[in-house]
Order: C-alpha cells, then sequence, then structure tokens
C-alpha cells in the first residue's frame, strides 16, 4: 500500500466518530511499526552491502593476480618456444589453461557480487526513500494529532465553554461588528479632536482680541461709532 | 529519526514565539502567544480582536504549520455538503498562502512554511491566514445552517 494510502487510512480511522481522536493510534502504531521494520531492514542491506563488497574487494585481487600470471607465463611460453624447448612451452601453455579456466570461474563470481552490490544499493537508496516519506508522513499525521488536541484544549478554555459549538459565522459576525465598533470610535475620536482644536482655536482668538467675546447690539453700535469717529 | 515531540523542535517553535511576540503584524496589530500543550509542541496564536480564530502552530524539521479551525461538520447545511466541498477545492489555488483542509470532523485554513522561513516572513503568512479565514468564512457562509 502506497504511504498516502495508508495516510487517508490513518485520518479517516477517527473522523466517523465525532468527539473522538481524529488520528487512528491504530494506524500510527501499524506506521511506526513499519517504519522500525524499514529501518532494521535498511540496517541489515547496509551490513550485508559491506560483506559482499568485502568479499568482491577480495575476489577483485585474485582476478587481478590470474591475469598477471597468465601474463606472466604467456610470456614464459613464448620464451621456451623462442628456445625451442617445445615440450616446457607445452607444460607452460597447460600451466596457462589452468589460470584462465581459474580466472573464468573467479571472474564470473566477481560479476555476480558486481551485481549484487548494485541491486543492494539500488534497495538501500529505495529504502532510505521510504522511510523518509515514512518518517514525514507519521509527522505530519502526529502534528494533526497535537493541533487537534490542542483545539479541545482551546474550546474549553476560551470562553469557558465548547467554542466549537459556537457557529463560525456567528464568530465571523462578531468579528466584524468589533471591527467596525472601533473604526467608529477611531472616527468618533478624530471627530473630537477636530472639534477641540477648532474650540481651542476660538479661544485663543479670543484671548488675542481678534474675534469678539460677546457681541451685543450695544458693542456693535459702540464700534460702529469708533469707525465713524476715525473715518 | 521522528522529530515530532522532539526536543529540537520544540526548541524551534519557544525560539519563534520569542521572536513573533516581540513583532506586531504590518497593520500594528499585537498578537498573543502561548505554547499549548505540555510537551510545548504547538502554539496557538492570537490576532488581536480575531481570537474567535486562534492560529495553531507547529514546527517540525520538515515544515512550520499554521491551521485555524474554521467550524465543524455540523454546521454545515447537510444539503450543501458536496457543493461547499468542491466550492473549497476550487477556491483552494487562488487563496493567497493558505488552503482548506478537513482534520477530523473540522473544516481548517492551513499553511505551511519552510521551517527556515524568516519571522517576517512567518509574520505575513499569519497575517494572511487571518485575512483569509475571515474570507473563507463569509464566502462559504451560504453552505453554513443559520446560526441556532
Amino acid at each position: 500500500m502506497s504511504i498516502f494510502k495508508k495516510l487517508i487510512t490513518a485520518v479517516r480511522g477517527g473522523a466517523s466518530e465525532v468527539g473522538e481522536a481524529i488520528v487512528d493510534t491504530q494506524a500510527i502504531r501499524i506506521l511506526e511499526q513499519e517504519l522500525r521494520e524499514s529501518k532494521i531492514a535498511l540496517d541489515e542491506a547496509k551490513t550485508s552491502l559491506t560483506a559482499v563488497m568485502a568479499e568482491k574487494m577480495g575476489v577483485d585481487r585474485k582476478v587481478k593476480n590470474l591475469n598477471e600470471k597468465v601474463k606472466e607465463h604467456e610470456g614464459y611460453a613464448i620464451q621456451a618456444i623462442d628456445k625451442g624447448d617445445e615440450s616446457l612451452a607445452l607444460d607452460v601453455a597447460n600451466k596457462v589453461a589452468d589460470f584462465e579456466h581459474e580466472l573464468n570461474i573467479q571472474q564470473g563470481i566477481l560479476d555476480g557480487y558486481e551485481s549484487k552490490v548494485t541491486s543492494l544499493k539500488k534497495m538501500i537508496r529505495q529504502s532510505e526513500r521510504n522511510i523518509k516519506a515514512m518518517d514525514r508522513e507519521i509527522s505530519v499525521v502526529k502534528t494533526t494529532e497535537k493541533v487537534q488536541q490542542a483545539s479541545e484544549l482551546a474550546s474549553a478554555k476560551y470562553s469557558g465553554s465548547n467554542s466549537s459549538l459556537k457557529s463560525a459565522t456567528d464568530s465571523l459576525e462578531r468579528i466584524k461588528e468589533r471591527q467596525q465598533k472601533r473604526e467608529d470610535q477611531a472616527t468618533a475620536a478624530m471627530e473630537l479632536e477636530t472639534e477641540e482644536k477648532g474650540e481651542d482655536l476660538q479661544d485663543r482668538l479670543e484671548k488675542a482680541g481678534i474675534v469678539d467675546t460677546e457681541s451685543t447690539g450695544a458693542s456693535v453700535l459702540e464700534r460702529l461709532k469708533k469707525q465713524k469717529e476715525n473715518s | 529519526m521522528l522529530s515530532i515531540g522532539g526536543s529540537m523542535s520544540n526548541e524551534k517553535l519557544e525560539k519563534l514565539l520569542k521572536d513573533l511576540a516581540e513583532n506586531q503584524l504590518s497593520d500594528g496589530t499585537s498578537l498573543s502567544i502561548e505554547m499549548f500543550d505540555g510537551d510545548n509542541a504547538v502554539a496557538c496564536i492570537k490576532v488581536e480582536d480575531r481570537e474567535e480564530f486562534p492560529i495553531y502552530m507547529t514546527v517540525d524539521e520538515g515544515q512550520i504549520l499554521c491551521i485555524t479551525y474554521l467550524f465543524g461538520d455540523n454546521q454545515v447545511d447537510q444539503n450543501k455538503r458536496a457543493e461547499m466541498a468542491e466550492v473549497m477545492l476550487m477556491m483552494n489555488v487562488s487563496i493567497p498562502l493558505s488552503a482548506f483542509s478537513k482534520i477530523g470532523n473540522q473544516y481548517i485554513m492551513f499553511g505551511a512554511l519552510s521551517p527556515s522561513s524568516s519571522i517576517g516572513e512567518i509574520l505575513h503568512e499569519i497575517e494572511l491566514l487571518s485575512d483569509n479565514v475571515l474570507d473563507a468564512v463569509d464566502a462559504v457562509s451560504e453552505y453554513l445552517q443559520e446560526a441556532a
């Protein structure tokens, strides 16, 4: 089963039971068990890779050695031929044939080890990828579980009742109302400030005698008379 | 290898919260932040004036996860449930940085960030998520039951 499918099983498990933990702990346990097994398998694969590689190195040495011996004895055989010693040359040639026979066998073993190393390395890479993916999925599932627990705690804490029973639209309305209230307050505060500034200005103008404090019929008449005298 | 609940993640989260507490959102809105559970694995972040929709934050080696609960199945108009799910799926792409999902019987909105995100990026995420949540509830309110 793919990891995503397992994850679906894991998160679906509790979903049907309202108020229950949403994560199927059994599914997590299975995932974790598989993860542990994968890790053990990975360790084993690595160990056997090491062993195979060590053996391969041994065979490698043998093959090299045999190759050298073949070359060396071929040289001897040629020298024997050059000297006209046909029977010695034949003996040496027989030896070369033995070496070549052994070389064939060892080369076969070496090839076998090489393909085993390649497949082990492939397997290890795949396991490592799987383990990483499983790690990630388990961590997501567990995070989900934590958040769910936290949310339950939250609803208990928040306003003392089960807030999950409160409707989301109600909450939204409340937030909007609060926002509106804030905006209204801000607007009111700004208006008040403007007004206060206006009053302040009036006060200062009065004190400076630029604006009349109390303009009555008598004062106006007085002013007009003064203007007439001055003109 | 498992990182959840591991002390490293917790330290990361604690450090993050400390940094967050010293900051405000771009419009000066303040955040109230508290650790949520005994293991210090989940933090609860409340945006001023929007306390009804707290943001839960977790950190592990793979990601920083911010989750907000929208509403439960019980608030959904059962006749419009499938339609709402489809609308949410279609909306997902156009919502900046946040996506709809479901945990158990709760519909959620979440955003995920790289664990190496800067504090500015995380603040941006919180701000967007908070805005998105209000917009989202507004947008799908026609699929919800009339408030009881």
